[in-house]
C-alpha cells in the first residue's frame, strides 16, 4: 500500500493490522514517534494523519492507506526550526525529550487549526492525554500557548521570574495538562 | 560564573524538538534479535524443574538462557561496599516475587520470542507469600526463604540502622504531651515514558557494545562484568540519553540478560519492556511503615523523638540499606530535636525489589515528619508554621548524626513560603533568622546539643577549601 510520510511516498508491505507506529519506526526508520505505552494512553506516538493528530500506536496502517503522514522530522530542521519547534526550544519545554515529539505534533495541529489568541485553559484541554513524566507541564503550556499565538521571538532572561505570566492557570495534582 | 542567571540553550534542546535525539530503542543494528523473558507467575514458589527443549526447537529462536548459563548468577548491588550478594540474575531454586525472570529468549521477532517463552515448561511448588512489610517479621508470618530471613542483617554490628542521641528516656519523662503517629507511604512506580531497554551488539573484536538507558553507566558496566566474569575493557557502554528514569534506571534491568543472549547467539539482541512489564516487574519506590512518638512541652518544644521505620526491600536487598540510611539521617526533618532514638529495619517481602526514586529514602521520612509536625501542632493547639519555626534548625545546631549546621535554610524558607501564601504569623516568628540560638530560643534542653560558637565556621571552612 502507499503511504506518504513527510512528503516522501513509500510502498509499505506490512499486514493491514500492523500499527502505523510500527511501520514508521521499524520499516521506515522514522523514529521520532515513541512507543511510550502502545495503548493510546500517553500521546508520545502522536503524528498528523492528513493534518489530524492521531495516536499512531492504535492506528492500523491499513486504515490510513494513501494518507499524508507528518512527524516531527517533517516540520523543521535543526538550523531551520518550525514555529512550534522554536517555541518548545525557547521555553525549555523538553526535559528528557521522550514525550516531546507527541506534544510538538499535537501543538502543530492546534496551530494549523488557527485559533490565534488561545487561552491557557484551552491549551490544557487540547493537550489532555499527553503525559510528561518529568512533569514539565508549565513550560510545555507556555510553549504551546506561545506557538499558537505565533509568538516565537526569543525570550529574555527576566521572563523566567514569572514564566506563567498574568494568566497563569493552576495545574491541579492528578489533572496533567 | 558566567552561566548563573544567564539564559543558555539546552545542549540537547534542538535534537529533542526536531525528533533527532537517539534513544536506545531508536538505534538500529542490522540482524538484531528480540528478547522476551519468562517471568514468575507466583509471588513465592520453589522451582521444581525448568525445561527449555520445546522452546529451543521453535522457529526463529536463536538463544535461550537460564540460571545455568550465567557465569556468576548471584550478585549484590552493594557488594562494592562489603554487603554480601543475595540476588540471582535468573531464578534458580526458587522465585520470590511475581515477575522475577527465570529464563530469556532471543528470537527473530518479539512475537517469536514470546511464543518460545510460552513454550518453556516450569514446574512450581507454590508457597505462601509475605506481602506487607508491617507483618513481615511477625512470629506467625509465613516462612521466609531469603538467606538472611526476614531482616537484612548487615548494618555494621547491628541488624538495623540506629541513631542514638541525648537522653530520650529523660525527654519522655519531662514531656507534657506525647504525640504518636503512624505513616505508610506506598510503593510508587517511576513510570518513565521510555520503558527499560537495552541493545547489546557482539563485536568482531570479542567485545560487547551495550546501548543502555541506564542512569548509572559505570555502575551498570560493573554489574554486567560481574555476572559475565568479564574484564571491564571488553564492555563498551553507550548511553547518556535517558527517556526518564527518576531512580528506576539505577538498577540494571535488561543489559546483562541481553549480553548473555548476544554472546550465545552471536547476534545483536534488544530487549525493551512493554508498558505492562514496566508496571508489573520493574523496581518501584518502596512502601514504608513509619511510627513516630514525640515528647513535647506545652509551650511547643519537641524534646525528644522515638522512631521505628520498616522499609520494604521487596524480595532482595539491592540498594535498600543505603536508602534506609539516608532515611535515618533525615528523621528529624528540618528541625532540631536533641534526644533521639531511631531504629530502622530493612525487611524482605515477596514484592518486586524496591529501589531509588527522587530523594531515595528521604521523601518517605519527610512525609512522615511533616505530617507529624502538623499533628503535634494540632494537639498543642499551636499554629503549625509557628511550631516549625520554633523548632527549626539554626546555625550551630547539631543533627542526629552530629552534623553541625552552618547554613540551615528552614527559617528563611518557611518565612518565604508563608509570605508567598499570604499566611499570617506572629511578630516574633516573622522576625526570626537562621542565626545561632540565644535568649528564648535557647532553652535549657537545647544547650548541650549546640556546637561551640564558631565551630560551624570551622566545619564550613574545612569542607569548602578554606572558606573561599
Amino acid at each position: 500500500m502507499r503511504l506518504t510520510v513527510n512528503g516522501t511516498e513509500h510502498q509499505v508491505v506490512a499486514p493491514a493490522l500492523t500499527t502505523l507506529l510500527h511501520v514508521l519506526r521499524e520499516e521506515l526508520f522514522v523514529t521520532s514517534p515513541k512507543a511510550g505505552c502502545q495503548q493510546g494512553g500517553c500521546g508520545a506516538c502522536t503524528v498528523l494523519v492528513d493534518g489530524q493528530p492521531r495516536r499512531s500506536c492504535l492506528l492500523p496502517v491499513g486504515a490510513v492507506e494513501g494518507a499524508q503522514v507528518t512527524t516531527v522530522e517533517g516540520l523543521g530542521a535543526p538550523d531551520d526550526l518550525s514555529g512550534v519547534q522554536a517555541a518548545f526550544h525557547e521555553h525549555y519545554a523538553a526535559q528528557c525529550g521522550f514525550c516531546t515529539s507527541g506534544f510538538v505534533m499535537a501543538t502543530q495541529a492546534l496551530v494549523e487549526r488557527g485559533d490565534g489568541d488561545i487561552e491557557r485553559e484551552e491549551v490544557i484541554e487540547a493537550l489532555g492525554g499527553h503525559l510528561c513524566r518529568c512533569t514539565g507541564y508549565v513550560k510545555i503550556v507556555d510553549a504551546v500557548t506561545a506557538a499558537v499565538r505565533g509568538d516565537t521571538s526569543p525570550q529574555d532572561a527576566s521572563a523566567d521570574t514569572d514564566p506563567q505570566g498574568d494568566d497563569a492557570v493552576t495545574l491541579l495534582p492528578g489533572s496533567p495538562a | 560564573m558566567k552561566a548563573v542567571g544567564a539564559r543558555l540553550p539546552r545542549y540537547d534542546g534542538i535534537a529533542h524538538v526536531t525528533g533527532r535525539t537517539q534513544y536506545v530503542d531508536d538505534v538500529r543494528v542490522h540482524g538484531t534479535l528480540w528478547c522476551k523473558a519468562l517471568r514468575s507467575p507466583h509471588h513465592s514458589a520453589r522451582i521444581v524443574s525448568i525445561d527449555t527443549a520445546k522452546a529451543r526447537a521453535m522457529p526463529g529462536v536463536h538463544a535461550i538462557v537460564t540460571h545455568q548459563d550465567v557465569p556468576h548468577n548471584v550478585y549484590g548491588h552493594l557488594e562494592a561496599l562489603g554487603v554480601p550478594a543475595d540476588e540471582p540474575l535468573l531464578a534458580a531454586e526458587d522465585v520470590r516475587w511475581k515477575g522475577q525472570p527465570i529464563a530469556a529468549v532471543a528470537a527473530e521477532s518479539e512475537a517469536a520470542a514470546q511464543a518460545a517463552v510460552e513454550a518453556i515448561e516450569v514446574t512450581f511448588e507454590e508457597r505462601e507469600p509475605i506481602l506487607d512489610v508491617r507483618t513481615a517479621a511477625d512470629p506467625d508470618a509465613p516462612e521466609h526463604f531469603h538467606q538472611w530471613g526476614a531482616i537484612y542483617p548487615h548494618f555494621g554490628p547491628h541488624n538495623h540502622r540506629r541513631v542514638r542521641k541525648g537522653d530520650v528516656e529523660a525527654a519522655f519523662d519531662a514531656a507534657d504531651l506525647i504525640v504518636e503517629g503512624v505513616y505508610r507511604p506506598q510503593a510508587i512506580e517511576h513510570a518513565p515514558m521510555e520503558t527499560q531497554v537495552s541493545l547489546v551488539v557482539p563485536e568482531p573484536s570479542g567485545r560487547l557494545t551495550i546501548y543502555s538507558c541506564t542512569q548509572a553507566m559505570y555502575f551498570s558496566m560493573g554489574v554486567v562484568a560481574a555476572h559475565l566474569q568479564w574484564p571491564l575493557n571488553k564492555l563498551k557502554f553507550v548511553g547518556g540519553t535517558v527517556g526518564g528514569g527518576f531512580g528506576g534506571k539505577v538498577d540494571t534491568a535488561t543489559e546483562t540478560i541481553c549480553a548473555l543472549l548476544a554472546i550465545q547467539a552471536q547476534r545483536p539482541v534488544k530487549w525493551r519492556f512493554t508498558r505492562e512489564e514496566e508496571f508489573l516487574t520493574s523496581s518501584t519506590r518502596a512502601p514504608w511503615h513509619i511510627e513516630v512518638r514525640d515528647a513535647v512541652s506545652s509551650d511547643g518544644w519537641i524534646l525528644g523523638r522515638r522512631m521505628l521505620t520498616l522499609h520494604d526491600a521487596g524480595a532482595y536487598a539491592r540498594f535498600s540499606p543505603y536508602g534506609l540510611t539516608k532515611h535515618a539521617f533525615h528523621h528529624t526533618g528540618a528541625y532540631t530535636i536533641p534526644n533521639l532514638r531511631f531504629d530502622g529495619f530493612v525487611l524482605f517481602t515477596n514484592r518486586v525489589p524496591t529501589t531509588a526514586m527522587r530523594g531515595f529514602g528521604v521523601t518517605s521520612v519527610s512525609l512522615a515528619v511533616e505530617l507529624h509536625m502538623s499533628r503535634v501542632a494540632d494537639q498543642l493547639g499551636m499554629d503549625p508554621l509557628e511550631l516549625r519555626l520554633k523548632n527549626a534548625n539554626r546555625i550551630g545546631d547539631t543533627t542526629g548524626n552530629r552534623v553541625v549546621m552552618h547554613d540551615p535554610s528552614t527559617v528563611p524558607v518557611t518565612l518565604a513560603a508563608a509570605d508567598a501564601a499570604g499566611y499570617e504569623l506572629g511578630e516574633a516568628y516573622r522576625a526570626m533568622t537562621p542565626d545561632r540560638r540565644s535568649g528564648d530560643l535557647l532553652p535549657e534542653h537545647l544547650v548541650a546539643q549546640q556546637a561551640p560558637d564558631g565551630e560551624h565556621l570551622a566545619t564550613y571552612r574545612a569542607t569548602n577549601g578554606g572558606g573561599r
